[in-house]
């Protein structure tokens, strides 16, 4: 009977060292889910040649809706069936909703992510964000994303972790791509969002764009030096600190902003009542220089859409207000100023640091009040 | 817990990147205990003195204006539009983190809201502005945290009731109307029998020391060894009295603690219960004790007791709830032990009848013994081990052992009665 018994007592202790050897085996592969998240850093790099071939400009060619579709379509025809699956989505205003300025990993986007591009696929995709943003100004337009990019990938290297860098911006195509019907494009990662609206063969809408970046100070990447929205910054201290005292009394806004009122997911909240200072009432020297900090955000887009835009806002320019907190320096926390105008809205929010702590870094969005999602 | 209502909340926000506020409240029969949870670079912004840019000893040097300024800015109000009373509490300051925002301090605030004569706690408009008022971006999540009348404890993820921010389109700030579910005794009390259960049914180290100490309670005790069968009659017996023995243990120290009558740190008494189990392991090898279990049962039971205590202190409730989950809490640890007794019992007489026994005795044991020696290291130097963290994550297939516990059993007993049966047939 101790022959039968035996086993059996072998057989319990088999069974729970099974078990045992089991958790040992799950222990080794935690080991080594640690180990392939510190080839994240490894990763950088692969952000880094991300960075690198978008940088590759070409001469831009004829611009257009027409050109536009062609271009998405010729991005679209490198995709994989699977990828096209994730990029090509119907247009809804829930899709195109979908932005945020927080790092993919904390807030979901839709469509295929720049990391998950092969170098074809990112020339394809290079070629079409030339085509709908300007090309050839320094730290505006086509080469500010690039700039805006390569902050991210800093980001990435400095502690933020795989959460950050250029592979986590993502592209998705809202509606069929036609010259006759409705549809979008949005491109949204962490400190960078450009929505474009396409309906019967014309752009209907540019906003909401999120622009900012982390670190402030320039980042240098492939021979280059980028400070990709330090521009903007400027524009705005010049504003205000061209205004008189009285004018500045009056811009000053009573509550104190330590971000942007409407960001992501506050869409359609305008307030009912302009703050601030009315453009109309300053001297045309003052006025140009509210035009040219709108200007930074308008003319990132190619030539033919920004003017149509800068003409609207320019013909509104004088029932638009500016309206500020914190200091006109725009060089501490808290400092925030706001274009208010029939149509246009900016916001811009100098606030504390996240990565880099101790440092302030910028949040901007530039919204249409009619305009947003192109009108729908 | 605390961590959880900071990490956990503002990721549930399309995009927050300024730390929030966060306001989690106690909703006890009479008055609201609330922790407020206060981000200090907010709150400099709104304050204007430099409580962020010099955090440190922040509650020496400015305790009672903050006292003041918190008091100004929290005032709920009933609907006959009294407002209620308010009292702020102890103040701390600590550094907390959250993904998105990374590493910040805040201030945490206890604060009493008592309303007038004898209104309900439940439907009060929340005037809450604290920051707000002067940061227009800031935002401030309203949660539940524990509601003892609805069955909510402190254990769970808070509920979120509402948030408070600045309402863009009209540039104003509107209270939060809180309007909470009707409570009731029955429903605090049927949370605490779960709980109970759960404590148990997740209290490897209770369980573990309860099985170990039945382990050699079937057998009779021979030449300072553990000997045969000793009846079923003896069985049963033996386990009643040492389960009941057990269980009048820690039903005392249960209440005593619970009442604050007896409080000890946990660190020793986690320690303790773990020596505990390594006690029963080796008396389960060579009776240490014999015909005395019952005692020891006891005495070991007094020092589980302070561990349950722990988690109803920990609830901070009236005397009134406090009696009736006393009473909820023990009964739910009685209806899981028992359960788990019931389980494991017949498959161990029935073993016992056999010598294989002593393999599952010894076995059983030894692997205990290690356990226990495993979370003594653990609770002595405060960072787990290979084997505790093993037993973490093991822990819901003790299931499974139950299973080969039952079919081993049945199996050997077949065999031994097969050889009998043999045996009788050959003579």
């Amino acid at each position: 009977m101790k022959r039968i018994s035996l086993p059996g007592f072998l057989l319990i202790i088999g069974l729970y060292g099974t078990s045992i050897l089991e958790s040992c085996k799950s222990t080794d592969i935690d080991a080594g889910g640690t180990s392939s998240g510190s080839t994240s850093s490894g990763s950088s790099t692969n952000s880094s040649s991300i960075t690198s071939t978008l940088s590759a400009t070409t001469a831009s060619s004829a611009s257009g809706v027409a050109q536009v579709v062609t271009l998405t379509e010729a991005f679209k025809a490198t995709l994989s069936s699977s990828q096209l699956t994730a990029t090509q989505l119907t247009y809804s205003k829930t899709n195109a909703q979908k932005w945020s300025n927080l790092p993919a990993g904390m807030s979901a986007r839709y469509g295929i992510s720049l990391g998950s591009l092969s170098d074809a696929q990112l020339v394809a995709f290079r070629n079409l964000m030339e085509a709908v943003l300007v090309l050839g100004t320094t730290n505006e337009g086509y080469d500010e994303m690039i700039g805006n990019l390569v902050a991210d990938d800093y980001l990435n290297t400095i502690g933020g972790g795989a959460s950050y860098g250029a592979g986590n911006y993502y592209i998705s195509i809202l509606g069929t791509p036609s010259t006759t019907g409705l549809w979008a494009i949005l491109f949204t990662g962490h400190h960078y969002t450009q929505s474009y609206t396409f309906n019967a063969g014309a752009v209907t809408g540019v906003t909401p764009a999120f622009r900012g970046t982390e670190p402030q100070a320039a980042v240098t990447a492939a021979n280059r030096t980028y400070q990709a929205f330090e521009q903007e910054r400027l524009a705005f201290a010049a504003m205000l600190t061209g205004l008189s005292s009285t004018e500045q009394t009056t811009a000053k806004l009573s509550g104190t902003y330590s971000d942007l009122v409407l960001g992501p997911g506050q869409d359609g909240k305008f307030p009912a009542t302009k703050s601030g200072l009315q453009v109309g009432t300053l001297s045309s020297d003052k006025q140009a220089l509210v035009l040219n900090a709108i200007k930074l955000y308008v003319n990132d887009l190619d030539a033919t859409t920004a003017a149509t835009v800068l003409t609207k806002y320019t013909s509104e320019l004088s029932n638009t207000y500016v309206s500020y907190s914190g200091t006109t320096a725009m060089s501490s926390q808290n400092d925030y100023v706001r274009i208010d105008g029939p149509s246009v809205w900016i916001e811009f929010s100098y606030q504390g640091g996240v990565i880099i702590r101790n440092t302030p870094h910028s949040h901007s969005v530039w919204r249409d009040h009619s305009g947003d999602y192109g009108g729908n | 817990m605390t961590v959880w209502g900071i990490v956990g909340l503002p990721i549930t926000a399309t995009a927050h990147p300024m730390p929030n506020s966060v306001v989690l409240l106690n909703v006890h029969a009479d008055r609201i205990d609330a922790e407020i949870q206060i981000p200090l670079v907010e709150l400099q912004s709104a304050w204007g003195h430099a409580v962020n840019d010099s955090a440190t000893g922040l509650i020496e040097r400015l305790g009672p204006q903050l006292r003041a300024y918190l008091k100004n800015h929290i005032r709920p109000q009933s609907p006959d539009g009294r407002f209620w009373s308010v009292s702020v509490g102890e103040l701390l300051v600590h550094e907390t983190q959250n993904p998105i925002v990374g590493v910040y301090r805040e201030l945490t605030a206890q604060v009493q809201m008592i309303p007038p004569g004898q209104e309900d706690v439940r439907q009060f408009t929340f005037y809450y502005d604290a920051v707000l008022h002067q940061v227009r971006t800031h935002k401030i999540l309203v949660s539940v945290r524990q509601d003892w009348g609805r069955g909510q404890l402190a254990e769970a993820e808070p509920v979120q009731v509402g948030e408070i921010s600045l309402d863009i389109v009209n540039d104003r700030v509107l209270p939060l109307p809180v309007n909470l579910d009707e409570g009731s005794s029955w429903t605090g009390f049927l949370s605490m029998v779960k709980l109970g259960t759960r404590h148990i049914a997740e209290g490897t180290d209770h369980l573990l020391f309860l099985l170990v100490l039945l382990l050699p309670a079937p057998l009779l005790v021979a030449a300072n060894r553990w000997g045969h069968f000793g009846g079923i009659g003896y069985s049963l017996t033996r386990l009643l009295s040492i389960v009941t023995a057990f269980t009048v243990g820690h039903s005392i120290t249960l209440l005593l603690g619970s009442l604050n009558w007896v409080r000890l740190p946990s660190q020793p008494v986690e320690v303790l219960i773990a020596v505990s189990i390594l006690v029963s392991a080796v008396h389960a090898i060579r009776p240490l004790f014999p015909g005395r279990e019952t005692w020891v049962a006891t005495g070991f039971g007094l020092v589980h007791g302070l561990a349950f205590a722990d988690t109803l202190t920990n609830l901070q409730l009236d005397a009134g709830p406090m009696a009736l989950s006393i009473l909820g809490f023990n009964l739910g640890i009685e209806l899981m032990q028992l359960l788990v007794i019931t389980l494991t019992i017949p498959w161990l007489i029935m073993l016992s009848r056999t010598p294989a026994y002593r393999y599952v005795r010894v076995g059983g044991a030894l692997l205990a013994g290690v356990a226990a020696a495993a979370w003594i290291i653990e609770r002595l130097t405060a960072h787990p081990n290979t084997i505790t963290q093993l037993l973490e994550s093991e822990r819901t297939r003790a299931v499974w052992l139950l299973v080969i516990l039952a079919c081993f059993a049945v199996w050997t007993s077949w065999r031994s009665r097969k050889n009998d049966q043999l045996f009788a047939s050959r003579k």
